[in-house]
């Protein structure tokens, strides 16, 4: 009997070990002053040492409230704000991706902060940015900082081949069969199973005229065959599906890839990686027939429930002004939100991020819906199922479209 | 009379000293496991997450789980991971631990130096692997194109039908020692005498391994089964890292699945079910080897 209660001990500890850790709160060492949390995925080592930067700038200001930022891998925020629904553990401050935002307000993780911000004398943030924040017509939080996607390419490599930089898709695909080599390949694209497999994929969509609400039609499918013939040609490496963002920028670091599609969030990770490194960034290429189009990416700031609100309230409006805005966005390498910060006037003197600058308007956003994950995993199923070869374009858009067409 | 008042305070006492755990497990085990049962019979998506007054469904989540392909999926693929890992971790574990019994000079630093794989954290041999399964330039196909024997790069964890092979290869470089460790413990303890007995006997070595080791390590090869089993099933960390469960759904195992349906798709409720269903088949075979131990009590 007693071997039999050991045994079921030692099963029911092996079974439930599935269970995640929490995170306890850090301690308060500010003395008089009001402590609030402000959870964060700015990564320590590159953008987060900017963000603890204007946090200390904010503390020091001001003596009624000391802010604590805590950084945390997206994933792992993500998996704690769920969490926290549950427990009640919340930061007094988070931060969220703006497709992500509408369902994580459904779920109750944010406090309904429309009052606070129609009673405020500060309104200038885009449309389309703030409009990410709002879920069934109430507002629960202000955008943060925005992104898109661009084409990267290598100055050296483009020369070498003697070829312009592509502007259309018969011209990228062009470029794509000069540049490509046994070592190295025409482009890197990240096409892995989750929410950065469907950000990448969506300027394609777009430029062909489709769009999420009809994945079946011809204009979409158009997009997705033309992609994974970029990959049966060998020009883009099959790998993609398990690559981030991140590893097709190690890609085009180390050479092994002639262009990439990425955000100007990665010029500090291509500084790091490849200091001599010489490339340029043009807007992506369009369809032959079709317009240019890029993906608004970004994160927005919420008050969690049962936060501090007045005092997170203080917080998110000061580093959400004007002035902080634009600089912590200008070394995040993000865009500001808002409609009075004017963006190519701000990197009149920088090449690189001016192109961005450019490209931004024409950035469409994802969503606003609570079922944007869910639409999300229908887009990048059918992209890992197309470029896998386990079902054809028709098949898997088709798939795609009931997908999320059941969800209305 | 007076005698069993005594017993009855000592067997209090005995209770007494065992609460702190009996607590600490009732609270930190048997509550996580008792309310993921009450939510997978509930309906908790992202909406009604934060409500306390949740509807519940019956057994709505486990039919819409189990209608769900990629769910029937899972479970196979849980299955085929499990036996694979199973069949190639024991008879290899088994071979080195016969090997390493005999007692050669370098025997024990060698045994130490295969344990070190057990010892890795597995998300670190999930990178390690996925890096030699890489098509480019991984070592694994670097190795095979050299020797001649494969023409192409193979995409190990971009094929539906290599990754899985690609995570049961790495798991038994895991499992492997870990096997071999247990059954090396169990030879030890088989008396020498006995091989002795059966030499004078005149007993051929094959005989021997049959009619002695084989029974005497019995209860050490069921506990190495059972526990390797429960290890292999309920791998999470080692398919997160390496595939993610893909390409698209080839490598998704229950707990995965389990994963991806609570804290990306939001339904809670199914991810729930998912977990059970997981904790059912678990519960089986601990119940499966109970009943085989109480049999034969003999370690």
């Amino acid at each position: 009997m007693k071997k039999k209660a050991a045994l079921l001990m030692v099963m029911a500890v092996m079974t439930s070990s599935m269970a995640a850790g929490g995170v306890t709160a850090l301690a308060d060492d500010s003395g008089d002053k009001t402590t609030i949390s402000f959870w964060h995925y700015m990564s320590s080592d590159k953008e987060g040492k900017y963000v603890q930067e204007a946090v200390d700038e904010f503390n020091a200001a001001q003596d009624e409230i000391f802010v604590e930022a805590q950084y945390l891998p997206r994933e792992e925020l993500m998996k704690q704000y769920t969490i926290g629904v549950v427990s009640g553990e919340l930061p007094d401050v988070g931060m969220v991706d703006n497709p992500d935002h509408n369902s994580y307000a459904s779920m109750g993780v944010f406090e309904d902060i429309t009052d606070l911000y129609t009673s405020s004398d500060d309104q200038n943030f885009l449309e389309g940015s703030i409009g990410s924040c709002y879920y069934e017509e109430k507002l629960y939080g202000v955008p943060w900082g925005n992104n898109c996607l661009g084409l990267f390419y290598n100055t050296a490599m483009l020369e070498e081949a003697g070829i312009e930089v592509p502007t259309t898709w018969s011209e990228l695909e062009a470029a794509c069969e000069k540049l490509t080599t046994d070592t190295c390949k025409g482009m890197a694209i990240s096409a892995i199973g989750n929410e950065e497999g469907t950000f990448q994929y969506m300027p394609w969509l777009l430029s062909a005229g489709g769009s999420v609400d009809e994945l079946g039609s011809d204009a979409s499918k158009e997009s997705m065959t033309y992609l994974y013939s970029l990959i049966e040609k060998g020009y883009i490496s099959k790998e993609c599906i398990n690559w981030t963002q991140a590893d097709a920028e190690k890609q085009f670091a180390s050479g092994q890839a002639a262009m990439m599609i990425n955000g100007p969030w990665q010029f500090a990770g291509l500084s790091e990686d490849a200091p001599d490194l010489e490339y340029g960034v043009a807007k992506m290429p369009k369809a032959d027939d079709g317009d240019y189009a890029s993906i608004l990416g970004g994160e927005n700031l919420g008050i969690c429930t049962g936060a501090n609100v007045d005092a997170a309230w203080t917080f998110i409006s000061w580093i959400t002004s004007k002035e902080k805005s634009q600089e912590i966005c200008k070394s995040i390498g993000r865009f500001s939100p808002r409609a009075d910060v004017d963006a190519q006037q701000m990197f009149a003197d920088d090449p690189l991020n001016s192109v961005f600058a450019e490209i931004m308007p024409d950035a469409q956003s994802r969503g606003p819906s609570p079922d944007w994950p869910e639409i999300s995993a229908a887009i990048y199923t059918a992209q890992q199922e197309v470029f896998t070869g386990q079902k054809d374009v028709d098949t898997a858009m088709n798939d795609a479209q009931a997908t999320v067409d059941a969800l209305k | 009379m007076k005698t069993k008042s005594r017993e009855q305070r000592e067997r209090m006492l005995g209770y007494f000293f065992i609460l702190p755990a009996v607590i600490y497990m009732l609270v930190f085990i048997g509550y996580p496991i008792v309310y993921n049962w009450i939510i997978s019979f509930q309906d908790v998506t992202a909406t009604t997450l934060a409500s306390s007054a949740r509807d519940f469904v019956g057994f709505d989540n486990y039919k819409a789980v189990f209608a769900d392909s990629t769910f029937q999926k899972a479970l196979l693929h849980t299955f085929i991971y499990t036996v694979g890992c199973l069949v190639i971790q024991f008879s290899l574990g088994f071979l080195f631990a016969m090997f390493f019994a005999k007692k050669f000079t370098v025997s024990k630093p060698i045994r130490g130096f295969i344990v070190i794989s057990w010892m890795l954290p597995v998300t670190v041999t999930a990178l390690v692997f996925k890096f030699m399964f890489a098509e480019g330039n991984g070592i694994i196909n670097t190795i095979l194109m050299n020797l001649h024997i494969i023409k192409e790069p193979i995409g190990w964890l971009l094929n539906g039908s290599t990754a899985m092979w690609g995570l049961i290869i790495a798991n038994s470089w895991v499992g492997i020692p870990f096997n071999m460790l247990l059954l090396t413990t169990g030879l030890n303890n088989i008396p020498a005498d006995v091989y002795e007995a059966a030499s004078i006997d005149g007993a051929s070595g094959l005989q021997k391994f049959r009619k002695i080791t084989l029974p005497l390590l019995k209860p050490t090869i069921m506990s190495v089964l059972i526990l390797g089993f429960v290890l292999t099933f309920k791998v999470f960390d080692l398919v997160y890292v390496m595939t993610g469960g893909g390409p698209v759904d080839a490598t998704e195992v229950l707990s995965t699945y389990s994963y991806k349906l609570s804290f990306q798709l939001f339904h809670f409720g199914e991810g729930s079910a998912v977990a059970n269903v997981l904790f059912v088949c678990l519960f089986i075979v601990a119940l499966i080897y109970l009943k085989t131990i109480s049999k034969d009590e003999v370690i």
